[in-house]
């Protein structure tokens, strides 16, 4: 009997969700859009490898020493950062025509070896001059840090290079030296291991903790997909809970569906069940479209944590549409909620870790990130699917979305109850 | 008893809709809720239908409160706005409600197809019903309410806006509901309507029930003996014809003048002597039965019609 009234309004509201093409165009046709934007605008083919800098060099030095302008530009195209040369050198005559490049904003930076580098470089200080481009500001810091940081390296090394050669012209120790107490070491050792403090008083260790979102680009599609998922599940999940009733209302159907033996709880379960199969489907078509440009998206159902999976989704889904409840609380028109749930969708998909990583987000909305709980159960879903992650990893984000879904989804049936009451006396 | 309302009070911001309604419905057959607009009949409706609680007097539907879900599967209330689903088609609207009634499927759409053909609706079943005529939306609301044949059928206003082809198919549908041993309670502002298909009349004004009665009865009683009915290829100044016609109760219709008369042998050659004299052209002059309109007039000093424009 109550199987039967909730299949009512399941395909009902479903199929008519179906055939209006507004609804079509924002939980499908949007979503597919962000989708290739992401694969093929946003985050082009070349991104989630490191930059490579445009590095134009005009050598003057003719020096015979061992190492002069020729080896450090050799040097210089063969370095890499994670897997990716970091620049990309351009030999240039004059001087002249490489500033010109650098106006153009051909080239990010540019050396002049001056004559006499290697000479230098041997004996006393090697001077060098450099060019720091870029587009902006930022990028201007970028390329300095990077250009800076590799010169530093690279005299470093030269440095002890200076110093392992400087150690053959050392043979004893002088009448006057004492053996210092708090070092146990020879006469050279104590030398050489002085020496390389003065190139390398101190040596950093440096781990790079960048935002998951930013690895490798399958991975940044993945999680742009999912975002994608997460962007449509808000305002689609928001609009389909503050327009369930006072939709049925506008269109002359509330007061005649609760004429019949269905209750309100019967319309309640089958508006819940209808969202939720239409924002399960538009996943999958989004999903599907990922899979498409190549984000990396997985998912085994022999995998245990890959089960999660479908309940953060389902929680995702209970949650947008219950929040929707809560919003038909302020809207007295179906267009009134309608935009409402679209404008405050979108508006917290941008601020709320869903669309951009919340490491983006200033102070205040990285908060808000962190406390929407929407976004646990997403992040959920993108450690397990994209990042591959197992069930311990999640599990507290997983107790944490199921605690927020009960709350929010009894606030949203008490909602749906006053509304309802808005306008029936049943 | 399939339907009982003692004393129903209801107002909305203070402002009274019903004011003691006493309403009831024996047996099979039609009853009419007849009143103009805004006189209360659609707040009935939806206290019977469960959707509304009185705020005095008692209602049961078969001895339940009407908001008892028990109740609801006794009867089927068909609302002014029929009620649908615009992008879906004429099967699938039938189908909705058809499993909120909890009918079996197979057996609904047996039934949905003889009513959609009674209704001549089959030809355009499958077309978005966001797309078909008022006329036929209306009559597409009332297969919906037949589809479950409950003993007792609230329909409110199921030919309002319809066209005259249309309004007739209703009529036979309501004649059929009654002959095969239904009850329906019919709210109309159409006078003809409700003389034509009731068994028993309320005559409902302002909330209240003014008069019931079976139309006849009612019309023998409020109504005067017979109606004098002059169409006019010209009126000569309302203000002489309204002279002449001094001491006589009468109205104006569509151009109609109609007159009540004890006597119309002897009023009649005069009148129209009187009339010719003011140079009125007269085009007809036909003794009427009075109508359930002239009740109203009697009883409330308005005309059903006029009343409705407000
Ligand atoms: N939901 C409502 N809110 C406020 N006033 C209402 C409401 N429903 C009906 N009314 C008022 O109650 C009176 C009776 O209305 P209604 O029952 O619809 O009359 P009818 O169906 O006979 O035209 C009217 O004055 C109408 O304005
Ligand atoms: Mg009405």
């Amino acid at each position: 009997m109550r199987r039967s009234r909730i299949k009512a309004f399941l395909v009902a509201s479903t199929k008519s969700f179906f055939k209006d093409k507004g609804s079509v165009f924002w939980v499908i046709a949007w979503p597919i859009i962000l989708v290739l934007m992401s694969a093929y605008v946003f985050i082009p083919p070349s991104a989630g490898s490191p930059m490579t800098m445009k590095l134009g060099i005009v050598n003057h030095d003719a020096s015979r020493s061992p190492f002069n302008g020729s080896s450090l530009i050799s040097v210089l195209s063969n370095v890499k950062y994670n897997g990716t040369r970091l620049f990309e050198i351009k030999v240039y005559k004059a001087e002249e025509d490489m500033l010109a490049d650098l106006d153009k904003g051909k080239l990010d930076a540019g050396i002049i070896i001056p004559s006499g580098f290697g000479r230098n470089l041997t004996l006393g200080t090697a001077l060098l001059k450099a060019y720091v481009g870029g587009k902006s500001i930022y990028s201007i810091q970028v390329n300095r840090g990077i250009l800076e940081s590799f010169l530093c390296g690279f005299a470093r090394e030269i440095g002890l290079r200076k110093a392992n050669i400087a150690l053959n012209y050392i043979s004893g120790a002088p009448s006057n030296w004492t053996h210092p107490s708090q070092f146990n070491a020879t006469f050279k050792e104590f030398v050489y291991r002085f020496m390389v403090g003065l190139v390398e008083p101190i040596n950093t260790t440096l781990v790079e903790k960048a935002p998951k979102a930013l690895t490798e680009r399958p991975r940044i599609l993945g999680w742009y997909v999912l975002g994608a998922v997460g962007m449509m599940m808000l305002y689609s999940g928001f609009s389909l809970g503050a327009t369930a009733i006072v939709e049925e209302k506008e269109k002359g159907r509330l007061e005649r569906i609760l004429s019949t033996p269905s209750t309100p709880a019967d319309l309640l379960a089958g508006k819940m069940l209808s969202g939720l199969l239409i924002l399960l489907l538009s996943s999958i078509v989004i999903i599907l479209s990922g899979l498409a440009v190549q984000a990396e998206v997985r998912w085994n159902p022999l995998r245990p944590a890959d089960l999660l999976v479908l309940l953060h989704f389902l929680l995702l889904g209970v949650m947008t549409i219950s929040m929707g409840f809560l919003l038909s609380l302020v809207s007295k028109t179906t267009k009134g909620a309608g935009n409402l749930a679209v404008g405050l969708g979108l508006l917290l998909s941008f601020t709320a870790g869903i669309w951009f990583p919340k490491e983006w987000m200033p102070g205040a909305l990285r908060m808000l990130a962190d406390v929407f709980p929407p976004t646990w159960s997403l992040d959920a879903i993108r450690d397990i699917v994209v990042y591959r992650v197992g069930i311990g990893d999640v599990a507290l984000l997983t107790v944490e979305s199921l605690a927020a879904t009960l709350i929010l989804f009894l606030l949203g049936v008490e909602a749906y109850r006053r509304v309802i009451r808005r306008y029936v006396e049943a | 008893m399939l339907l009982e309302a003692r004393d129903l009070w209801k107002s909305f911001g203070g402002r009274p809709a019903l004011r003691g309604v006493e309403l009831s419905i024996k047996d099979k057959g039609i009853v009419s809720l007849l009143g103009p607009n805004g006189a209360g009949k659609s707040t009935f409706m939806k206290i019977a239908a469960g959707i509304l609680r009185p705020e005095r007097g008692s209602i049961l539907v078969m001895g339940r409160d009407p908001r008892d879900p028990e109740a609801r599967s006794l009867i089927a209330y068909c609302p002014q706005e029929p009620g649908l689903f615009d992008e879906l088609n004429s099967w699938d609207n039938l189908m909705f409600y058809a499993r909120l009634y909890s009918l079996p499927e197979q057996k609904a759409r047996e039934k949905a197809r003889i009513l959609l053909e009674e209704l001549g609706i089959l030809d355009h079943a499958s077309k978005p019903v966001g797309k078909l005529s008022g006329g036929m939306r209306k009559k597409l609301g009332l297969a919906i309410a037949m589809l479950a044949e409950p003993p007792l059928y609230l329909l409110d206003e199921p030919t309002t806006g319809m066209d005259p082809g249309s309004r007739r198919d209703v009529w036979r549908i309501l004649r059929e509901i009654k002959a095969d041993g239904g009850a329906v309670l019919l709210a109309t502002h159409y006078m003809d309507e409700a003389d034509e298909l009731s068994d028993t009349v309320y005559i409902m004004d302002k909330g209240r029930i003014v008069a019931s009665g079976k139309p006849e009865k009612l019309k023998e009683r409020y109504g005067p003996p017979s109606v004098v009915e002059i169409m006019f290829r010209r009126v000569p100044s309302q203000s002489s014809v309204e002279d002449a016609l001094r001491g006589l109760e009468h109205t104006w219709s569509e151009g109609k003048l109609r007159v009540s008369v004890e006597r119309p042998e002897k009023v009649v050659p005069r009148l129209v002597e009187q009339l010719y004299s003011l140079g009125a052209d007269i085009g007809s002059v036909r003794i009427v039965k009075p109508t359930l309109e002239d009740v109203f007039l009697k009883l409330t000093g308005r005309r059903l019609e006029t009343s409705e424009e407000k």
